[in-house]
């Protein structure tokens, strides 16, 4: 099995709250992860302490075997991994088109000051809106579309980057039934193109059917693992759900 | 340098410390209620240092006496920028677009304060203007303490206000968390409009203060604007005693340094220290960690 | 057809610019055209940092008399010729501007604003005091680069040099606008986190940006230290010149390339009228701080964006896009 995410003893405390705390945890490369756990056991701080928006107090983060940890988020991403935000973050006053021609990665002064938008990188991103299922929408304003198509515009721009881990915080969090469908088979499609997912998520009926392998927090540390059949029935787990 | 020298430059300190205290308190209100840097806060303390010279032009009277007029005032015209200008921004870009709000208005004071008074500088003679009183070996302007001592008195009426009142409490309750205070039933509308207008009145004393021992001339606002922004970024914004703190230690150091570098290059004392706690720590010394992302 | 307009827009403007001294009926007129011209280059400049990320700088008047100093200093002190001395002044001030902005783009939104007043108040403070560099309120006085020239020749030909600026500095921020530099920098403007998250190197992009408009900016300066030949510290660095570039960018529009060139205009023009009436009154500090509170309140997008709204709410009504895709959301487009 290839090594890809890996934490080890990673913690991040903010005043006297302990929202990390010494969490080791690895997640399966190749696969659909999920994390879950109750409100405020840390889940999206560990998201932010991996991709580098929040500095980690101790611990480390690996990826593919490479030392993420206290790596700024823009190479965290050159690295491989994309994400995306809980409350869904576009970029409201772009062009749907902009959002996805903003994650354009253009290497040395020539290629950063060759025109935005070559016909090369407009395909790519036609086809990723296509695959998201928002391609008439390219000439749009962001702010002005719904929050599911937003939800599926950001869903786009990571994509766009070409990330082969992608980490999503809450994908159906606010979204229609049909819709959570819909992102669900795209998540399954791109897995199966060979990208990882890790998800974070509350719709526990999503998580099971979706993922290969699941990671449960509890207090800012992992206490079960395993695939979804076996944690659902971990007696920690009910614990930690149900306070029992 | 004579250790009387240097205690009488401590006690100065201490004195121009307690004024900056009491300014920054303002500023630190605004921007705990509603995220606002107040630019214009010492536009309106150089207003109401005219105010109090023009009172005392007219009237005869003492200064302070203009303060029964200025505060209550002062108070209202907060309520009703908070009301009319800043609740007017769109809340995505309030902090951005205050300050060139509050900029604005700040400029204009300026430009009227030339229009009305002219650029000529202005002083008030009072009979006590020049006496000064012996305090251990050091010689001290009695206007100074008089500045300190209504700086001191609004500083502790301040305190009073913000811990033993119910408005108080609402209007703590708003800077810590709004939406929380709104579940609580706290209008936090009405809240920050009255922070606002607390703050503001603590330009009013602070003016009046500044009149009794300074010159006046209507760009002047700019000398103290650096300073104060200094100290609330120093202080951790939002922290009303840490901007206090941060207060006491910059005016002390300024006065202590007027020693040996004279009273110009003192001043640069304010944006070291500003620029050194960007470099060190953004989130200010003494304070929240509101500083970085406000 | 609509870039062809474009074009023909862009000939008529500029041949009215180059042909403008032709028809200017004295050299007051002149020297007042000579004086919006380095309003537009200063809010232009100030627009490629502005306008791009969204870190508006009250204090770009630093580099504006940085500029001005350093091109004074290295001809009377050193005996550059003036030209040179307005390129290594553009130079010194681009290396300056690179520890400054490190420190500055640390904070973002509102302690971005503190630190760049604050900036300009040091400056002052510094080259008022500094009196054997400086010459200090004294003012320094700069030595025409063509000495042999009237007055009416002099703004003439500067009227032209800063034309020829301002066009170096709208083709760089067209350039900018277009590219992936620009798109990523405007990343920035929306959303930081985001921007970073996606891959953009925030930080390398906003110091470039900044770096850039600095270097600018202290042409502007340098330039205008060439044609007016005598410096004061409380005019140079004052919070007044870079609170102008601010209202020009915003009043015409930060996200258009003649958006602080139209703001440049309208203010400037205004500014001298107010001068003429009003003389030495501060009345002129009045009607900038009304007019910056009216763009920040009622249009801050700038006029550009705010009279086509107008026009097209004139127009035929535009159908809502929400409600046409949400039907299309409808038709499942994903297997």
């Amino acid at each position: 099995m290839t090594a890809g995410l890996e934490t080890r003893e990673l913690t991040k405390a903010f005043g006297g709250v302990v929202a990390v705390d010494h969490a080791t945890v690895s997640f399966r490369h190749g696969k659909v992860n999920a994390l879950i756990g109750p409100n405020g056991s840390g889940k999206t701080t560990f998201f932010n302490c991996v991709t580098g928006m929040i500095r980690p107090d101790s611990g480390t983060a690996s990826y593919r075997g490479k030392d993420i940890t206290r790596t700024a988020p823009h190479r965290v991403a050159a690295a491989g991994i994309g994400r995306s935000f809980q409350l869904c973050r576009i970029f409201p006053r772009m062009t749907v088109m902009e959002n996805l021609l903003a994650a354009v990665r253009p290497q040395g002064i020539g290629a950063l000051l060759r025109r935005s938008g070559g016909a090369a990188d407009v395909e790519r991103a036609r086809g990723w809106l296509h695959r998201v299922g928002i391609d008439h929408l390219e000439a749009a304003e962001a702010r002005d579309l719904s929050y599911g198509q937003q939800k599926l515009l950001e869903l786009a721009g990571v994509l766009m980057a070409e990330p082969e881990t992608i980490m999503l915080d809450e994908p159906a969090g606010g979204v229609n039934p049909a819709l959570i469908d819909r992102i669900a088979a795209l998540v399954r499609e791109l897995n199966a193109e060979g990208r990882t997912f890790i998800v974070v998520e509350h719709n526990m009926e999503l998580v099971m059917s979706l993922s290969d392998h699941v990671v449960v927090f509890d207090r800012g540390r992992p206490i079960a693992e395993g695939p979804p059949a076996d944690v659902q029935s971990d007696p920690a787990v009910l614990e930690a759900y149900l306070g029992v | 340098m004579t250790g009387t020298l240097l205690f009488q430059s401590l006690v100065l300190g201490v004195l121009l410390g307690g004024l900056y205290a009491l300014l920054a308190a303002g500023l630190t209100l605004y921007f705990g209620v509603m995220r606002v840097v107040m630019i214009a806060h010492s536009a309106f303390l150089v207003l109401a240092a005219y105010l109090a010279w023009d009172f005392n032009q007219r009237t005869g009277l003492d200064p302070l006496v203009s303060l029964v007029v200025t505060v209550p005032l002062f108070f209202l015209a907060g309520v009703g920028m908070q009301r009319l200008l800043i609740a007017r921004l769109r809340p995505a870009t309030v902090t951005m677009m205050s300050v060139l709000l509050t900029f604005a208005v700040a400029l204009t004071i300026e430009g009227l304060l030339g229009f009305v008074y002219s650029g000529t500088q202005r002083r008030i003679q009072l009979p006590y203007s020049g006496a000064s009183i012996d305090f251990f070996g050091a010689r001290i302007a009695v206007v100074k303490l008089i500045a300190f001592g209504l700086a001191a008195l609004a500083l502790l009426g301040l305190f009073l206000v913000l811990t033993r009142t119910r408005f108080g409490q609402a209007l703590r309750a708003t800077i810590q968390h709004p939406q929380a205070a709104q579940l609580l039933g706290i209008d936090t509308n009405r809240i920050a409009g009255f922070g606002f207008g607390l703050g503001l009145a603590t330009a009013a004393i602070g003016g009046t203060a500044l009149a009794l021992d300074s010159t006046i001339f209507p760009s002047l606002h700019w000398h103290w604007i650096g300073p104060l922004m200094a100290i609330i970024v120093v202080g951790g914004l939002g922290s009303v005693p840490g901007a206090a703190i941060a207060a006491m230690l910059l005016g002390i150091m300024q006065s202590l340094l007027q020693l040996p570098m004279g009273t110009t290059w003192a001043q640069t004392v304010f944006y070291l220290a500003l620029f050194a706690t960007l470099m060190i720590r953004p989130q200010g010394f003494f304070g929240g960690r509101l500083a970085q992302r406000f | 057809m609509r870039s062809a307009s474009r074009w023909v827009a862009l000939a008529v403007g500029v041949a009215l610019v180059l042909a403008f001294p032709l028809v200017s009926p004295n050299a007051y007129i002149l020297s007042a055209a000579v004086v919006i011209l380095h309003y537009a280059v200063l809010s232009t400049s100030w627009n490629v940092v502005g306008g791009f990320t969204g870190y508006i700088s009250l204090g770009h008047a630093a580099y504006f008399g940085l500029g001005a100093y350093g091109t004074a200093l290295l001809i009377t002190r050193a005996g550059v010729p003036s030209f040179l001395a307005l390129g290594l002044a553009g130079l010194v001030v681009a290396v300056l501007a690179v520890p400054i902005g490190i420190a500055a783009l640390r904070v973002r939104g509102a302690s971005f604003v503190i630190v760049s007043i604050a900036l300009v108040l040091i400056l002052l403070l510094v080259f008022q005091s500094w009196r054997e560099v400086t010459g200090g309120s004294d003012g320094l006085v700069v030595p025409r680069p063509f000495p042999e020239l009237l007055r009416p020749q002099h703004h003439l030909v500067f009227f032209y040099l800063f034309a020829a600026l301002l066009a170096l500095v709208l083709l760089a921020w067209w350039t900018i606008d277009r590219s992936r530099f620009g798109m990523g920098l405007k990343a920035i403007r929306e959303d930081e986190d985001k921007a970073q998250a996606l891959g953009v190197p925030t930080f390398a992009y906003k110091l470039a940006a900044f770096v850039l408009s600095a270097t600018f900016t202290a042409l502007g300066g340098g330039m205008y230290a060439l044609w007016f030949g005598d410096l004061d510290p409380v005019f140079q660095f004052s919070i007044l010149i870079g609170s102008y570039m601010v209202l020009m960018a915003l009043l015409g529009g930060v996200r258009h390339l003649f958006g602080p060139v139209l703001g440049a205009l309208v203010v400037g023009v205004a500014l001298e009228f107010f001068k003429q009436q009003y003389g030495d009154t501060q009345f002129h500090l009045v009607a900038t701080g009304l007019l910056l509170g009216v763009v920040v309140l009622f249009m801050p997008d700038g006029v550009i964006p705010a009279v086509r709204g107008l026009l097209a709410r004139r127009g035929p009504q535009q159908s809502s896009i929400r409600e046409v895709s949400a039907a299309e959301l409808q038709k499942e487009r994903v297997p």
